[in-house]
Formats: C-alpha cells, structure tokens, sequence
C-alpha cells in the first residue's frame, strides 16, 4: 500500500525579527537567497528528496511572498493529490490572535499532525539554508528505533540572544543533556531546528506542553524529557547556517562563492527546487568585466561585478562598479554608480553615478522598492 | 468542448540537415538560445495567443521530445479541456502507416479535431525561431473569409529561390505559389504557418490522400490544389523576426542573432515570454580568472576561462584557460583548460579534453572552406586535438589527433 511515512511541518516565520528590513515584508521563510532561491526552497528540497511528500508551511505574518512562490506545491513536485503542501496560518478556536512560540505554532498544526497518518514527523526551521539529508536521518533514527533525533552542526563560537540547543552525547548518539547558551567559545554540538519526532511520542507531549503554556520546542519538549525518552544526535557534515542575523544572511550568501560550499549545497542527486521564473538567460555586454560572481537568469551586465551575488533581472549598467553585494530580483545599477558591501532589497534602483559604500562589518542594507 | 482555433504543430520532421544534432532527437527538440529548445517558440506563440488546444505531430525520435513537452506545463498547456496532446502516427482497424507527408500528418488526425469542431486550424511547423500573434492572423482570416491564410515575409530577392513564393494580388491574395522559383516574381516567402477553415481544410486532405501521386504535403500539393480549385487563399505579413533554422550554419545564426543589438529579436519582453522547460540547477558561477564579453549563459553554468560572442546553454562548464569565441556550448559540455572552441556548436555533454583546438576562425582558411564545425553530443575530442573549420564530429577524437 502507498503510505506517508513521514510528513514534514515547516516553521515560516522563525526568527522573523533578526532580518529587518529584509523581514519586513516578507516571511523568513521566503527572503531570497543565493541568487534564485528562497529559504523555504532548502526545506521543501530536502522533504521531496527524501520522498516527504507530505508537507505543512506555519505561517504567522506576512506570508503573501510565501504564497505566490509556493503556488500549489508544483516547483517542488508536491501538487499531489495525496499529501502535497498545505499553508496553515493561525487557527485559534478562541480568538485568531498571532501565536505567541514554537509550541503553540506547532499546535496549531494538530490536526494535520494527527490526520497525517505518519509514523514520524519532521520539524524545520524555516531560517536554515543548506542541503540537509534527511533520508539518511531518518535512516538512523529508525535503525536507533529513537523517539527523537536532533540534527546537529559542530559549531565554534556562537554568540546571539536568540540562544541555541547545545548538547553532549554518548558513544551510540544518545543526547545526554542540553544547554542553552546564548554565547560560547570553542566548538559545540549545536542543533539547527531541524528535528525527527515520532508522531505518537510528539502528539501527546505537544498537547501536554501546550496546555501547560510552555513555548520552546527544544527546551521545553526535548530538553525536559532527555531521562525518559530516546532522543538521539546526527551530525549533518555540509554546511548548514540558521539566518538569524544579518551577519549571518550575508556570510552565508558569501559562502557560495566558494566552490566548496556550491558543491555541497548544489548536490546533483539532491536537486535545490525552486520557481521557475522564464526569463532569458543573463547577457554579458561589450566590455563587461565579472569575476567571482553568482548570477540568476535575465540580467545584463555591461559593468564590473566581483565578489557579489545577482538575482534574477538586476541590471548593471556601463561604467557601473558592484562588489561584496548581494542584489535581489529587479535591481537596477546606473551609470558610474559604484556599489560594495550593499544587500539590497527587490526593485532598488542606484541612480547613475551613486556610490553606496558600505564595510565589511557594517553592511548597507536597503529595502525593497527604494529609490 | 468545441474549440475557435485548434493548433496542429508539425515535429514529426528528422532535420536531416542538422547531421549530428538531430542523429538522437528530433529537430524541434534543438536547444536554442541557452535555455530554450525550438519548440518553445510556436508552443510559447500558441499559448501567449490564447491558443490552448495543441497537437504536437511527432514520427522521428520522439522521446526526448515527449518528455520536454510533458504534461504542458512550462506553457500553460495543461488544461482540463484541450492543452497540449502528442499524436504519433498509430495502428487503426484497416492498420495504420507511417506520417508520409506534413498533409498526410494532419489527415490522419482528422478525429483528433473534430472532438474539439473548431471553425480554424492553425497548422505550424516545429523549425522555426520567431515571436508571433497568431490571434492578428486569425483575425485577417476570418475578416476576410478566406479558405487559407498564409504566413509570409518578405526576403531578399536573391533569398528567394530558396522558399515557396507566394505571388499575390493587391489586396493580399494568392494566385499563384512557387516552389523555390529559379525566377522570382515576388519576394513574399511562405513561413509555413497556415490557417484554414477546417471545412475547408478537411475536404482538400481528403481529396489529396485520395490522389496516390500525391506526396501529401502542405507546400507542394495542398495549397496547389486549393489555388486550383478557386479557392481563395489570403497572405498574412508579418514583419518581425523569423529564421527557419533548418541547417547547422542557420542555427548558429540565429543563436548569434541574439547577441547582435542591431537585430530586434528580445526574449526578455514580458509582455511575450517564451517558456522553457528548465531543471533545477544553481545560479551561474563566474570565477576569478574568467573573462567574460558579448555572451549569454544561463544556471547551472560555471565559468573560469575566457567567453566572447558565444552562448552557453545549462550547466556547462568551461576551466581556466580555456577559450571559447562565436561559439555555442549545449547543456553539460565541459570545455577544460587550454581547450580552443572557436566557430564551433558543441552538442549537449562533449567534452573537448586540455589543449584542444575545435573549429577555425574566417580569416585562418582559404576562402570557401570555411563553415561552422559541430562536435556531437557526449562525443569527447582528445587532449591537444585539432579540429578544423566545417567539420562535423560524431565519434569520439583521440589526443593529438588532427581532422
């Protein structure tokens, strides 16, 4: 029989508030990334590539960005008739006020949790970028028969308010305990929100944890339950970064430029899907000058480009300079306009001979539509 | 559901002429422009017209193509009623028989049709580059009553030999066609895009595939045989960009036509956008020794040598070193370091190993000896191998070789 055995919930407006002014207008899990992408591309990616076929979005706010780039799923192959993606914004049979953390997020999504037939559900945080495996996952957290296994990244010197699940683990992978630290030296086991629950251990704590107005998935669900539950680490080896700075939104673009970091993520057996969009190829002009450089289709470059990232239908027009930039869709850069250390938002236009200079630790960043 | 317009496009063709490119696929099925494939123009035309009733009519090699057009997706073609339906020729009762000619195509599809009665069918053919409305022509059609309207454009007279002529009165009509006349009278050439009103059209595939001298095609005996039954045939102008890209030199012409800025042919319009079937590849990488000028390149691309005048098409991959001029790289070449590729097409996934030199520049041989050199489709030409001008290379090189 064709069954669902694992079903897929991303959280959409995860850290919404470390990207401003990028967040906006948009959900964390729409903001463009890496030329032709949207964050929400790396869940839906690593769902369908791992045969989860079965997918809810969480939405809180501003998810109109969302909806047109998700459509009906087909980008990602998920426009199916059993399963397929769903977009579940709040529902509250109290009142429809927003949800307030992961908790009652998650348990806005308990009926799709209890109908979705499932043994095991995946939970992803809608900041990460990187080409998780997750069919390797949950290879291991069946072979461990583990009530829970958290994807983790070695990570060194961590500092941000937001905190992150740090951990120890045993020789077989078994959690030991948990930490919270919002800054640490040296190298850690760190979590990065993407984690496997079994559906019957997650209905019942979920319920539980609700009802009792708790809010923290990790801390409060995993963290507290570390003694009776199985709740195992798996180490996702590629890159894998959590957008929840803006610091981190620029390295993280800034990592593709290096081919190491491309392959990884760009793994041809794990394709990264996304909406196709049907604009020409990008064209080149007389005398353009481009080196270390990322382009989506349908821009035309008759400037210099280094070290930046284009998406699709950014202009850079003769004479002009881009560097160390990350341009959305639509950017126009005039005549003589000079530009570096810039991350500029949709449909910004630099007029000729503008220069807009930012620094390596202090990033310009400009919102959408400006002029 | 009964249809206006009903589009019947014409791939069923081999393109014998394009020699190795279409030795695996059929010629609709080319890449063009980087990220398009031939068949994307008339399907993007149909679509873009209000056209969403289409039968594809396909005989050569017709896999690759199936799988592109699919489910008609990429253009909008997947609709409840109509969309985009492929029509091999099949088995009947009495058997069945090969398509003999582009007439013979359609009357075999007459039932196709008729499930949707509509009053016009729009025949197009699966060579050609060119952005058109085709509801303009349609509406000449039907305004002027006409049994046939024809596609034409104007080209040089010493261009004209080589087309079917129309030769028109004033207002537009047709009294007599020309197979590549030796002597022109006009300079209006058939573009192979007919409309008909398919009463019409279904009485004169009858009568032709009852003639057994017939060559069943649309050219040679349909349209003459509708001028000779006083039907009255009208001729549609249209004044943008069109090539037939039926041989090796055209094809690289038309790609070239795109970098040309004298030549008004825009694929960024978005009030008409072509539509691709594209795969899910990064964006291009443009690396710190490449060299870039005059190109087009699409996703999935990686660049470290030098480009000039040249297109690459989808995740195509040219090392340091390398240099590629008046060139077009099909999905998944790889030209590696120190390699040449000049006045070249090189065939979805070849490799031209290090060092090695593929096609001539005009100036490098004598005059009549040059042409356009195409290396075939996962052929490998070896290190440090020469290829010359005009050549055509279906097998794999070995290094050091020289053709």
């Amino acid at each position: 029989m064709r069954t669902q055995a694992v079903a897929g919930i991303v959280f959409a407006n995860s850290h919404d508030e470390c990207l401003e002014p990028l967040t906006r207008v948009r959900s964390m899990a729409s903001l463009p990334f890496g030329g032709r992408f949207r964050l929400i591309d790396f869940a839906l990616s690593s769902f369908v590539n791992a045969n989860i076929t079965n997918v809810g979005i969480l939405v809180k706010s501003n998810y109109r960005s969302l909806m047109d780039h998700i459509e009906n799923g087909v980008s990602w192959d998920l426009d199916r008739k059993i399963g397929g993606i769903r977009l579940m914004p709040p529902y509250n049979e109290k009142s429809m006020r927003r949800y307030d953390g992961y908790i009652e997020a998650l348990y806005g999504a308990v009926e799709f949790i209890k109908r979705c037939n499932s043994d095991n559900v995946v939970l992803y945080d809608g900041c990460v970028v990187g080409n998780i495996d997750l069919g390797s996952a949950l290879d291991f957290h069946n072979e461990k028969d583990a009530d829970i296994t958290v994807l983790y990244k070695k990570i060194d010197n961590y500092k941000n308010d937001i905190g992150a699940m740090t951990f120890s683990y045993d020789l077989s992978g078994r959690i030991k305990d948990a930490a919270f630290p919002k800054t640490f030296s040296g190298t850690a086991a760190t979590s990065f929100g993407v984690i496997i629950f079994k559906r019957s251990v997650l209905l019942p704590l979920l319920t539980k944890a609700y009802q009792e107005g708790k809010k923290h998935i990790e801390r409060d669900i995993i963290a507290e339950n570390l003694n009776c539950l199985k709740v195992y680490a798996v180490e996702h080896k590629g890159f894998a970064a959590v957008m929840d700075s803006r610091d981190a939104y620029y390295k993280a673009n800034m990592a593709l430029l290096n081919d190491r970091i491309r392959n990884d993520i760009f793994v041809p057996s794990r394709p990264v899907f996304t909406k196709i969009r049907d604009d020409m190829p990008t064209r080149f002009g007389i005398n353009s000058k481009v080196s270390n450089s990322l382009f989506a289709d349908g821009c035309v470059v008759e400037g210099t480009v280094k070290n930046s990232i284009l998406f699709r239908g950014v202009k850079v027009e003769k004479g002009a300079v881009v560097e160390n930039s990350i341009l959305m869709q639509g950017v126009t850069v005039g005549k003589n306009a000079k530009i570096s250390y810039v991350v500029s938002d949709k449909n910004v236009e630099f007029e000729d001979n503008k220069n807009v200079i930012g620094t390596e630790d202090k990033v310009i960043f400009t919102e959408k539509n400006h002029s | 559901m009964s249809k206006k317009c009903v589009a019947m496009l014409l791939a069923g063709g081999q393109g014998s002429r394009l020699g190795v490119l279409t030795s695996k696929i059929a010629k609709p099925a080319v890449p063009y422009g980087g990220k398009y494939r031939i068949i994307d123009f008339p399907l993007s035309n149909c679509s873009n017209s209000g056209i969403d009733t289409v039968g594809i009519l396909t005989q050569y090699k017709p896999l690759e193509l199936n799988d592109y057009v699919g489910s008609g997706k990429p253009w909008d073609l997947d609709r409840m009623s109509g969309g985009v339906h492929i029509l091999p020729p099949y088995q009947g009762q009495k058997g069945g028989d090969w398509y003999k000619g582009t007439a013979n195509a359609i009357y075999q599809n007459i039932e196709f049709i008729e499930r949707y009665s509509p009053e016009y069918v729009l025949v197009l053919s699966g060579d050609h580059i060119y952005k058109m409305d085709y509801t303009e022509m349609i509406n000449l059609h039907e305004e002027t009553k006409a049994a046939c309207t024809i596609g034409v454009m104007e080209v040089p007279l010493d261009e004209a030999s080589r087309f079917g002529i129309m030769n028109t009165n004033s207002d537009g009509t047709v009294y007599e066609f020309e197979e590549k006349p030796k002597h022109p009278k006009s300079q209006l050439a058939s573009m192979g895009i007919y409309v008909f009103t398919w009463e019409k059209l279904k009485k004169y595939l009858t009568l032709d595939n009852d003639n057994p001298d017939s060559d069943n095609d649309f050219g040679k005996n349909v349209i003459p045989l509708m001028l000779n039954n006083n039907e009255k045939l009208m001729t549609f102008r249209f004044k943008g960009y069109w090539k037939d890209v039926g041989t090796v030199d055209s094809l690289w012409d038309a790609n070239l036509d795109l970098l040309n800025p004298k030549i008004n042919f825009d694929l960024s319009d978005k009030n008409w956008r072509i539509y691709s079937r594209s795969n899910a590849a990064p964006p291009q990488y443009i690396g710190d020794s490449a060299k870039v000028e005059n190109s087009l390149i699409t996703d999935g691309c990686v660049v470290n040598g030098k480009l000039d005048f040249s297109i690459l098409f989808e995740n195509v991959t040219v090392e340091p070193g390398a240099i590629v001029e008046y060139s077009l790289v099909m999905p998944g070449a790889i030209i590696k370091s120190g390699a040449h590729v000049k006045y070249s097409i090189i065939a979805e996934n070849a490799v031209i190993e290090e060092g090695a030199t593929v096609g001539k520049d005009p100036t490098e041989v004598p005059l009549g000896e040059f042409g356009i050199t195409v290396v075939g489709g996962n052929v490998t030409i070896g290190k440090g191998a020469v290829i010359g001008a005009a050549k055509t290379i279906s097998e794999d090189v070995k290094g050091g070789e020289k053709i």
